[in-house]
């Protein structure tokens, strides 16, 4: 898929970051549909398949970005998801996904912590992109 | 020199040394959780005060200087009651997950607060959340358990000149940051992991790969091979309680095995052919007018610390990958080609003495086809955790060897592994390259040792090579301001980010010091003295690979899979 043709759904509940995230995908490219929350991404997914997902984890719940990914993954198994979250920073809880037993709960391909390069960021986008 | 009176005996000291310094040469011990030798004294701790004749209150050892005459009681009950309150200061609002840390068996508060018989809790102190750094790709910062003894700034400033965290807020909201607060992947970090090496506490850790590395064994479809790093053999027994020095790559070789790795190679044979390729490009350089001095690209702390801080010099670095990144390529092409294994199927991992290995491996410009060269970098002391773990005793292991093809080294590629041993190898072969002959003597002693900074001259063919070798980035950047400023009598610079190597490198056991660091050394040595084949062009694998596969030295197909290049890093922050 050419990139300039992609669409990302970027979730986040901090405002700053899901402006500093879809600008960085924008500069590179992408088109990005933004949501503020799970339930506004939700609303979103009712009407639009983005190409790929970014997600964060922590917002009206817990475990919002984990729901998503299920949702997602459900409407379409060949989008592919990125996790990025602060939980670890957080919460000392470290999430990952190199198990088949983590695989077989986190529905995501790629899970990142919080605080990322653009250049890292965009590299996971591109080789899940392909 | 003078004479001072400690504990009611007569000592020796130097006019203008510290206390603290006179009492260690006298062989009396008082503890210190902040000196670091050789550095700036910061009296952070107190924990080394002493009680002095004269003074109404106690003094910080480490940053006293001695005067004639000084009387000067060590052990005293106030001195003593003193250091326990400040321990049990220090403890009143430190985590008690001790069960859980990654230092709790090496800790030195905790040691401290042993020896000087805490068992209780006096002081109940305020736990703030501070959240955990985990964004670097190489280390994690965990701030709850920072005593802010500040050895880690005075490391990154002063050791290494890269002052990627400091020391911000003021008062009891005084901690240790990145600038701006924004995480060390952000920051100017190098990755190198030096902090970790002084950090008394759990403060600071590498970004562990463990999980990762069992992951990929327990799974059936992966096709698990490790390579090793020319220090390891000569550091992980001492995680097992050997001797500091001790050899012990047989072991450790049917240690892998017994973890379940598919194929074990050896980081020695890719650094014989990083040489090849090293070498070439040197004589290359020399010949036809190229960018001189070249320096050498095996340490990845320093690339990017040249990327960040002197990017006019990015053409000086040579354009060959690590030995770790080499070996990583070969893996997942020729060797996958010849096998007849998919390499998308193929788990890499590499155990490297170094945390920057793993921010290495993390580059984009190594991996093909979205297929990253190196999966996971394990450093020597998550090997030894994941060789405990699996139950294996390592001191009662039958030696075995590498495996074919790549587990044939020369000592030169062994080398690597120290100071100086870059360029001793790389001399060797480039003198056969351009003459045709050995070195009448393989052994370049100016560059042995663990001086900072080392240099010589080397005549080949009439043509005198100044050469440079040079440990801790901060030594490496008086020499590229030499550089900067026309100096030009030098030909080829060997930096290696850790002081002394890789020896003493970031992913090392905690307990390196000088003296470990002098008995590995010294085994490379003998073992560079001991063997008979001591060139990396001699090595019988590395000309086969060239004729079976690569064609010669800086072909097509090395440049390909061998060389990389480096751009000017934006630091963020």
């Amino acid at each position: 898929m050419s990139q300039d043709k992609a669409t990302i759904l970027v979730v986040d509940d901090d405002i700053d970051i899901l402006e500093q995230t879809c600008t960085i995908l924008q500069g590179a490219g992408y088109k990005t549909i933004a949501a503020d929350g799970e339930a506004e991404a939700k609303e979103i997914l009712n009407n639009q398949r983005p190409d790929l997902a970014i997600l964060d984890l922590m917002m009206e719940h817990m475990d919002s970005g984990f729901i998503l990914s299920h949702l997602i993954k459900k409407m379409d198994p060949s989008i592919p998801v990125i996790i990025i979250s602060a939980v670890t920073s957080q919460t000392g809880l470290h999430f990952d996904i190199s198990g088949q037993g983590e695989r077989s709960w986190i529905k995501a391909d790629a899970f990142m912590a919080k605080g990322n390069r653009p250049e890292q960021l965009l590299g996971e986008v591109e080789r899940l992109l392909g | 020199m003078l004479t001072i009176e400690v504990n009611n005996k007569e000592i020796n000291a130097h006019q203008g040394e510290t206390i603290f310094s006179a009492l260690k040469r006298a062989g009396i011990r008082v503890p210190t959780l902040c000196h670091m030798e050789g550095l700036t004294p910061s009296g952070a701790c107190r924990i080394c005060s002493v009680e002095v004749d004269g003074f109404h209150n106690l003094i910080p050892s480490c940053s006293y200087p001695v005067s004639a005459g000084m009387k000067i009681k060590t052990h005293s009950p106030r001195a003593i009651a003193a250091r326990k309150t400040i321990i049990e200061l220090l403890l009143a609002n430190h985590p008690d997950d001790c069960l859980y840390c990654e230092r709790n068996d090496n800790c030195e508060l905790s040691r401290l607060a042993v020896e000087y018989g805490i068992r209780e809790r006096r002081f109940k102190g305020q736990r703030v959340h501070k959240d955990l750094d985990v964004s670097s790709p190489s280390l994690v910062r965990d701030p709850e358990k920072c005593i802010l003894c500040g050895k880690c700034v005075r490391m990154c400033e002063e050791i290494q000149g890269v002052a990627a965290i400091d020391f911000i807020g003021r008062g009891s909201h005084s901690r240790i940051a990145t600038a701006f607060d924004r995480g060390l992947n952000l920051s100017s970090c190098i990755n190198c992991g030096q902090c970790i090496m002084v950090c008394p506490t759990g403060a600071l850790r590498e970004q562990s790969h463990i999980k990762r590395v069992i992951d990929a064994l327990n799974d059936p479809d992966k096709f698990v091979i490790v390579q090793h790093a020319p220090s390891i053999s000569v550091t992980i027994a001492e995680e097992f309680d050997a001797d500091p020095g001790k050899d012990a790559v047989g072991a450790m070789t049917t240690a892998l095995r017994r973890l379940g790795f598919d194929r074990v190679f050896d980081t020695s044979f890719s650094a014989d052919l990083t040489i090849m390729e090293e070498a070439s490009e040197l004589v290359h350089r020399i010949q036809n007018g190229g960018v001189l001095p070249m320096m050498t690209s095996c340490s990845p702390g320093w690339v990017k610390y040249v990327e960040q801080f002197h990017p006019s010099l990015l053409a000086n670095i040579s354009s060959c990958k690590s030995p770790q990144m080499m070996l990583g390529a070969l893996i997942k092409s020729f060797y996958a080609e010849t096998q007849g294994i998919d390499p998308q199927k193929i788990y890499s991992v590499a155990i490297m003495p170094c945390t920057a290995k793993k921010f290495e491996a993390d580059r984009p410009e190594m991996s093909r086809n979205g297929i990253p060269d190196i999966d996971a970098v394990l450093t020597t002391r998550e090997l030894a955790r994941l060789i405990k773990q699996y139950g294996v005793d390592l001191k009662n292991l039958e030696p075995d060897g590498a495996d074919n093809p790549f587990g044939t080294r020369s000592s030169a590629g062994k080398l690597f592994g120290g100071s100086g041993g870059v360029m001793e190898a790389a001399l060797r072969t480039a003198h056969y390259m351009i003459t045709g002959k050995e070195m009448n003597d393989l052994k370049v002693s100016p560059l042995r040792g663990l001086d900072g900074i080392k240099e010589t001259k080397i005549s080949i063919n009439g043509l005198d090579v100044g050469v440079a070798v040079v440990s801790g980035l901060g030594n490496a950047g008086k020499l590229m301001e030499q550089i900067k400023a026309g100096r030009n009598d030098l030909h080829f610079i060997e930096v290696m980010t850790c002081p002394g190597g890789c020896i003493a490198g970031g992913g090392q056991p905690i307990k390196t010091n000088p003296d470990r660091i002098k008995a590995r050394l010294k085994t490379l040595y003998k073992l560079d003295s001991q063997e008979t084949l001591r060139s990396s062009h001699q090595n019988p694998d590395i000309k086969r690979l060239y004729s079976e596969y690569l064609g010669k030295p800086l072909s097509h197909k090395s440049h390909e899979l061998l060389h990389t290049h480096y751009t000017e890093r934006d630091i963020l922050l």
